[in-house]
């Protein structure tokens, strides 16, 4: 720790940001301003990227790059640095960076943020700008043999995609086989037990040992963006986030999209609406998180391990009250634009005193899983001090939620940028300071346990909500179209992390773009940081612990 | 069938059908039929544990229900299942080292049989009792290490291969603290034979209110019994000890690439790998087949089983250790152990006798 007095960061205000004077930080360089709902945004050139970020992450504290936006206009590529501060992430800055069409060259941001890395990826990827200076910029969820970039404008999708990977491989590249070399090169996945879903990492062993660690993701790309910007803000779009963490987050994952439209054209939820949002998503985390410590333990203990079967039907139950709420059982699609689809179902007794029985039953489940997991000390030898994530890398790669909180990052969207009825509750932030795999399994355990008193709250709260105001939708126009060119980003925290959602309006009922920050995408960035050097079973080890999932990491 | 002393299930045999008279032929034939009768009891073990009984253990551990559909209590399905895997394709990798790579299945579960001659399902029934008769259980048994290795090497693919080497590793490391502690029970009886190391562990330890307690190694060094406990785990592959195999980070490891009859043979050869070890345990610690009241054979089964239901109980229930850690476990810890046990015994015994 230093000594030193830390210096006051730039801009920050009593009453929030003072743009213009981040703007005099940054002088000559800000070409122009524009107004965000969330948040002003910059203008800058191509060539200044680096410079700008620095002076921002340096010296005005944005500590954390949220999030990469890359679009095409008609006259223009934009790739936007959606900025934000781990101390507070209501404090957001977008950096905006047009490059001309004939010539879609920008500097790279990696050096400064190294979640930037994968996010430019994306962006070359899908949209085809080219970020100078990125250490590796290579097609991220496209096969490399992909033709066009699929959301350019020019984008042909008629045209057949035939080159295979021998006409694509380059015949003057050499062979890095080496017949003395004792390293050994394994494929994990596709298809392995312990990667989640369908997830190749390329992987160099010496002996045991993991060398190098290269994730190849893309298996599962849904076009889950351009599907979004085909569907219209009122009722086509709530169905998908539903789809991208499918492992029964869903009402989290609708959550950022509802957070992101309310914002955008401006819909007041009623508190009521809120309140039940707030329990559902909270039921929400309470199964994800539940399956998440169930496939650690497979992946750590062992595939006939009881703590996955007991942790499933943990996860039933909350099923059957999300089934009962929402009825559906996993793509729930029970948010509407400024609400919820119905009320709580009736009898209501009969559904709250659910709700208690398993609120009641949870202790006693808990302590099964720390007297099977955290409790064991084969257990502790396997996870306390492997998979290492330091704050400071955890930061760097863009690492949110679990994984960050066990790594003693005290962030949380929930209750430092309020939404629903958060604020309103008395709940805490789970931080553990290990930094390594036993850390994370702690931060979601301790975790279920905060999200059942934020669910027990609720179910007071509903319980006694009077009669006629039960509101559960805000008064929505039957065809939602805000003003052309606003943009907005909004992030909620979803089972993994911070879920985020960028979408422009260009004036008509469906976004002209529509982004999606997937907490996993980045949160899988850090598995080379905490893998390279040590064994390969704590490289499975390490990557349950991110509790990934692929339909949210492709989308 | 009566047992008399000293005369075993091959002699029983010849006498029975007067095979006596065809000389060593006659011998070879008695050998084999009492080879095959004691086969086909550990084969049928084997069977009601594969598919059966591993999966109700398991589902019990779990609350689950298993499989019930076939027969009563599913017990249908040992058959059903072992035609289903019987009828399978059988699939051959390219590349893969054949001949190796056919013989390695069949290694490992004929090993474990071999294993079985010289072990007393019941007085007399026993394949043969040669005076060496514990060495060449570790002998034989260990040759299984062989087969892994061979399966792992010859299957072209990595994850095999890494298993095979840490199938090897393994059973190297736990091996040895095996044989020592196997050594500190030979010591108290001062044989080798089989018949020997169980006859002295029918003798009276203490009386406790009329109640004989029998002279087994398990309660005469309980620390010896332990320790052969966890080598044997390690032996056999199970957790926490089951990293060779370790499904989710190696795929399964040395057993990959085998579908069909070969990995019928494997899956086979484990499960005899493992009731050798509790045929081993019970005949060097719990008193071979002794007990009250029951005939020989059963309380011989019982106990078998019983170290069949602590392997599925730890693999439910415990952790699996990573490969450096268990190596570890193995030379810094079970070996000293083992030793110093060894070294105590000695002296014990030195000074009382």
């Amino acid at each position: 720790m230093s000594l030193e007095e830390p210096t006051p960061e730039v801009g920050v205000t009593e009453e929030g940001l003072d743009y213009d004077a981040l703007e005099d930080l940054l002088g000559e360089t800000v070409r122009d301003r524009e107004t965000h709902v969330n948040a002003e945004g910059f203008v800058i050139g191509p060539d200044d990227v680096q410079d700008v970020l620095y002076t921002l992450r340096d010296e005005a504290g944005f500590d954390h790059l949220s999030l990469v936006t890359a679009q095409e206009y008609e006259d223009r590529y934009e790739s936007i640095y959606h900025l934000k501060k781990y101390d507070d992430p209501t404090q957001e800055l977008s950096v905006i960076v047009p490059t001309p069409r004939d010539d879609p060259v920008s500097q790279s941001a990696a050096p400064v943020y190294r979640t930037a890395d994968w996010h430019e990826r994306e962006a070359y990827d899908l949209v085809g700008i080219e970020y100078e200076g990125h250490p590796d910029l290579r097609r991220i969820l496209l096969p490399r043999t992909w033709q066009g970039h699929p959301l350019s404008k020019d984008y042909d999708q008629d045209k057949p995609q035939i080159v295979p990977l021998e006409a694509h491989k380059n015949p003057i590249a050499d062979d890095h086989r080496d017949s003395e070399s004792d390293t050994m090169f394994l494929n994990i996945g596709p298809h392995h037990p312990a990667t989640h879903g369908v997830l190749h990492l390329k992987t160099t062993l010496d002996g045991e040992t993991v060398v190098d660690v290269d994730p190849d993701i893309g298996y599962l790309h849904r076009c889950e963006e351009q599907m979004c910007q085909e569907g219209t803000y009122r009722h086509q779009i709530m169905p998908y986030p539903d789809r991208w963490d499918y492992i029964s987050s869903g009402l989290l994952n609708e959550w950022a999209y509802a957070r992101a439209i309310e914002d955008m054209a401006e819909i007041e939820v009623p508190e009521y609406a809120q309140v039940i949002r707030t329990m559902g998503a909270e039921l929400s985390r309470i199964a994800s998180h539940t399956i998440a410590v169930a496939t650690y333990a497979l992946d750590v203990v062992g595939d006939f391990t009881a703590t996955f079967m007991y942790a499933i039907k943990d996860r039933e139950v909350v099923q059957n009250i999300l089934e009962d709420l929402t009825g559906q059982r996993l793509m729930f699609n029970y948010l509407r634009v400024g609400g919820v689809a119905w009320d709580l179902p009736e009898p209501r007794e009969e559904f709250f005193e659910k709700i208690r029985d398993f609120l009641d039953g949870l202790p006693q489940s808990l302590e099964d899983y720390h007297n099977l997991l955290t409790a064991n000390e084969i257990f502790q030898m396997r996870t306390i001090d492997t998979g290492t994530l330091d704050p400071e890398a955890a930061k760097q790669i863009g690492a949110t939620g679990p994984v960050a909180r066990g790594s003693g990052i005290d962030y949380d969207i929930r209750r430092d940028d309020p939404y629903g009825y958060y604020d309103e509750l008395d709940w805490d932030v789970v931080t553990e300071d290990g930094c390594d795999n036993f850390s994370r399994v702690l931060v979601r355990l301790r975790e279920v346990e905060e999200s059942a008193r934020i669910i027990e709250q609720c179910v007071d709260l509903l319980e006694d909500w009077p009669e006629d105001e039960r509101d559960i939708q805000a008064n929505v126009p039957r065809t939602l179209k805000p003003d052309a060119d606003k943009e907005v980003y909004r992030a909620v925290e979803g089972a993994k992390g911070e879920l985020g959602i960028y979408m422009r309006s260009d004036g008509t009922d469906k976004p002209a773009r529509f982004k999606i920050r997937s907490p996993c995408f980045s949160n899988l960035q850090t598995l080379p940081e905490m893998s390279e050097g040590e064994y390969i079973a704590d490289l499975i080890a390490s990557l349950g612990s991110l509790d990934i999932v692929l339909g949210e990491v492709d989308r | 069938m009566t047992a008399v002393p000293g005369v075993l299930l091959p002699e029983m045999i010849s006498d029975l059908i007067g095979l006596g008279e065809f000389g060593v032929v006659g011998e070879l034939i008695a050998g084999l039929i009492g080879a095959t009768l004691i086969g086909s009891f550990v084969l049928l073990n084997a069977a009601v544990a594969g598919p059966w009984a591993k999966r109700k253990i398991t589902a019990a551990f779990t609350d689950r229900i298993s499989v019930n559909r076939v027969g009563p209590a599913g017990l249908g399905t040992i058959v059903v299942d072992s035609l289903r895997l019987l009828s399978k394709e059988l699939i051959i990798p390219e590349n893969v080292d054949r001949p190796a790579w056919d013989l390695a299945p069949i290694l490992v579960p004929l090993s474990a049989l071999l294993g079985f001659a010289v072990i007393p399902l019941h007085p007399g029934i026993q394949v043969a009792d040669p005076e060496i008769g514990l060495v060449y259980v570790f002998a034989v048994s260990s040759l299984a290490s062989l087969g892994l290795v061979t399966g792992g090497y010859a299957s072209n693919n990595k994850y095999s291969l890494l298993g095979g080497l840490r199938a090897l590793a393994q059973n190297l490391a736990y091996e040895i603290p095996l044989v020592v502690t196997g050594a500190s029970v030979v010591i108290f009886v001062g044989s080798l034979q089989i018949t020997e190391i169980i006859a002295v562990q029918h003798e009276t330890l203490i009386n406790v209110g009329g109640v004989r307690i029998p002279q087994w190694f398990a309660f005469v060094n309980p620390f010896a019994f332990v320790l052969f406990l966890a080598a044997n785990m390690a032996e056999v592959g199970r957790n926490p000890f089951d990293t060779p195999e370790a499904p989710t980070e190696i795929v399964a490891g040395y057993q990959t690439e085998y579908g069909s009859v070969y990995f019928v043979l494997y899956y086979l050869g484990e499960f005899l790998h493992i009731f050798l070890g509790g045929a081993i345990i019970a005949t060097l610690f719990l008193g071979g087949w002794h007990g009250p009241v029951l005939p020989g054979i059963v309380w011989f089964t019982i106990k078998i089983w019983a170290v069949f239901l602590l392997t599925q109980w730890a693999r439910s229930a415990v952790p699996r250790v990573r490969i450096d850690q268990l190596i570890e476990i193995g030379w810094k810890g079970l070996l000293e152990l083992s030793f110093a046990n060894l070294v105590l015994t000695a002296i014990i015994v030195g000074v009382i006798s």
